[in-house]
């Protein structure tokens, strides 16, 4: 792989998960300084609130700003067992958890657990409709059966 | 109290019905998600913490330290079989296991992993039983300085003594420390990074980040994955080693039981990279080293017994110090803090059931595993075929209802969904997330050190360094520092220039 070479393009070296994450590091880091800079600060000797937050806001930059520049100029040798992005499960899993944050209060323990399950079992692109609502309808009763008869957690099954 | 008196209470605590039902369902569940690829220890044991509020801490520990250490059997299983490790730890395994079963030879090398596994874990449990209550007794003189020194020494460990790299693991520690801050300061009463939403006033909840972190980032990665192929399953006269195995793998157990107790008590390490360097040190002082990753049977049971002897004499410097040996043992102590016991070396004298009953439940566990993989091997093998597609979602409704049923509060599983999706870009940016939980569990105890360390020397750092157990600790950790970025950039020079 040529991305492992020094005479990649500036492009390619930029898309180097060390300089994204380094880039990303750095700007956490400035935005963990200028937040906690507005806490009172205090002594060396009685620090106050803001002291630790804005020690590590620095420390993280200056990571950051390290790992950044290491992988730009460096080789940084692509891993074999490095992972490919898997944007639908991401959508599918995180859509998942929002269904199931909207409908519990809502709705109640089984539409949440449907949906979640409905939504969530898409990430795979293995799964037919028909098997996500059978799937779906499984699991919101074994979490009926599990979380509300057997341990008894205040989730009513529906809410109206 | 003597060594006997102790074990004798110890037993006692264990052998009590419910300890030793928690204790079986920990190892089964342990051994469970280990042979499963795509569910970790981790994983598993964030997504039970919420059951643990229901059960004394005893058992609880129990239950909990019985998945970390089941995982360990378990993960070899499916690496032997099919090549998938299921567990980080268990990678190393696959290099020799997977020749020895395409040989022919799985049966003997699931049977020699257990056997390993089982000679890790009892050296690792005499280790604890017998140096967790001398290092206690030592580290009552730890005073605020000495506490920050070994935690900075246990968090470089976790940065640097992993398999990325050197910087990434440092990053992670210091966005874990920063997580750390979030809430109300302890000293002043004052907010820090709370946004004016009532639920951070107490921080955020470890669970629910636990979750995100581990739990579903990891089901998104693993998302695509189909089921695992049939492997058959192998028949009791194949699984007895020859005397010429046996040769050759005891003194490699040995040598692996040794390197992994080491590590595993440092704090910060934990048991993969024992694994890893054990197999390492096997290849090089074998006297063919061009027999290894063709099925060198030295190849599966050294690392075995490493990882295995690191998941026990881990418990050693997060029982006596308060420092966990790796992020699932931080998890624990999370676990142990939420049920108000506070880790440290007057754990041991305060909490002596609680103590000798979990090194007792480990001689019964250990015990356990060793029945529960011989002989059902042909179980864990049809559970592996089980699709993942229809697993995951599973999985995420178990974490969805426990996290929410920690405090009743739907801000936290909307916590997961961020820490989930922050977890799988850290993910494809090679970031890995056990330093970041280790910073963040140590991170309030490091600030609190020191403060209170900084007060009683008027400001003056020089304290860190004038006292000698400090300043010793220090000093390694710069050591392991300048070793880990030398290293590293040796190893960047040693690839080919363009």
């Amino acid at each position: 792989m040529s991305d492992g070479s020094g005479g990649a393009s500036l492009a390619r070296r930029l898309a180097r998960p060390g300089v994204i994450g380094g880039a990303l590091a750095l700007a956490i880091g400035l935005w963990v300084m200028t937040e906690a800079s507005g806490y009172p600060l205090g002594t060396a000797r009685r620090m106050g609130p803001g002291y630790f937050p804005v020690l590590l806001g620095g420390l993280m930059a200056v990571l950051g700003t390290a790992l950044a520049l290491a992988s730009l100029g460096g080789r940084e040798a692509p891993r074999g067992d490095d992972e490919r992005a898997d944007p639908r499960a991401l959508v599918a899993v995180l859509a998942g958890l929002a269904a199931f944050a909207l409908l519990l209060p809502r709705a109640g323990l089984v539409p949440a657990v449907a949906g979640l399950v409905v939504i969530a079992a898409q990430g795979s692109g293995q799964m037919r409709p028909l098997g996500a609502v059978v799937l779906a309808v499984v699991l919101a009763a074994l979490a009926w059966a599990i979380f509300r008869m057997g341990l008894g957690l205040p989730l009513p099954a529906f809410r109206l | 109290m003597d060594l006997v008196g102790n074990l004798a209470l110890g037993f006692q605590t264990a052998l009590s019905p419910a300890a030793l039902l928690f204790c079986f369902l920990g190892v089964t569940l342990g051994t469970l998600i280990g042979v499963l690829p795509g569910i970790g220890a981790m994983a598993a044991i964030a997504m039970l913490l919420p059951v643990t509020y229901h059960v004394p801490p005893t058992e609880a520990l129990i239950m909990l330290a019985g998945i970390y250490y089941g995982a360990q059997y378990g993960g070899s299983t499916a690496s032997i079989l099919l090549r998938l490790p299921g567990t980080p730890q268990a990678a190393v395994v696959t290099l020799d296991g997977y020749p020895m079963a395409q040989q022919g030879r799985a049966g003997v090398a699931l049977f020699v992993t257990t056997i390993a596994s089982f000679a890790g874990s009892v050296l690792g449990v005499l280790l604890l039983a017998g140096f967790a209550p001398l290092l206690a007794r030592a580290a009552m003189a730890f005073q605020a300085p000495e506490y920050f020194a070994l935690m900075v020494l246990g968090l470089m460990a976790a940065a640097l003594l992993t398999q990325g790299s050197p910087l990434r693991g440092l990053i992670m520690v210091v966005a874990g420390l920063t997580l750390g801050t979030v809430g109300t300061d302890l000293q002043t009463g004052s907010f820090r990074f709370v946004f004016g939403r009532p639920e951070l006033v107490d921080g955020i909840g470890l669970v629910a980040m636990a979750m995100g972190l581990f739990g579903v980032s990891e089901v998104i990665a693993n998302a695509a994955r189909g089921g695992a192929p049939a492997a058959r399953r192998p028949r009791w006269r194949e699984m007895i080693p020859s005397r010429a195995d046996w040769r050759a793998s005891a003194p490699a157990m040995l040598r692996g039981s040794g390197i992994g107790a080491g590590f595993g008590a440092l704090p910060g390490t934990g048991s993969s990279i024992a694994s890893f360097v054990s197999y390492a040190v096997e290849k090089r002082i074998a006297r063919d080293p061009s027999r290894f990753g063709k099925g060198a049977i030295e190849g599966i049971s050294a690392p075995e017994a490493a990882n295995n002897a690191a998941a026990q004499t881990a418990f050693i410097p997060t029982l006596t110090l308060g420092v966990p040996g790796d992020a699932v043992l931080a998890l624990m102590l999370g676990a142990l803090i939420i049920h108000g016991i506070i880790p440290g070396p007057g754990l041991i004298e305060q909490q002596p059931t609680l103590f000798w009953g979990l090194v007792a439940s480990f001689v019964l566990g250990n015990l356990m595993l060793l029945i529960l993989n011989l002989p059902l091997i042909g179980l864990w093998i049809s559970i592996l075929r089980i699709p993942y597609r229809l697993l995951y979602p599973a999985i995420l409704v178990f974490i969805c209802i426990g996290v929410f049923s920690i405090r009743n509060s739907v801000f936290d599983i909307w916590l997961v969904l961020v820490f989930g999706g922050l977890g799988y870009g850290m993910r494809l940016l090679r970031f890995e997330p056990a330093p970041l939980l280790l910073g963040f569990i140590l991170g309030p105890l490091l600030e609190q050190y020191l403060r209170r360390a900084m007060t009683v020397s008027r400001g003056d750092p020089m304290i860190f360094l004038e006292r000698p157990i400090s300043a010793a600790f220090l000093g390694l950790a710069a050591a392991l520092l300048c070793w880990s970025l030398v290293s590293g950039l040796r190893r960047t020079r040693a690839t080919p220039e363009a």
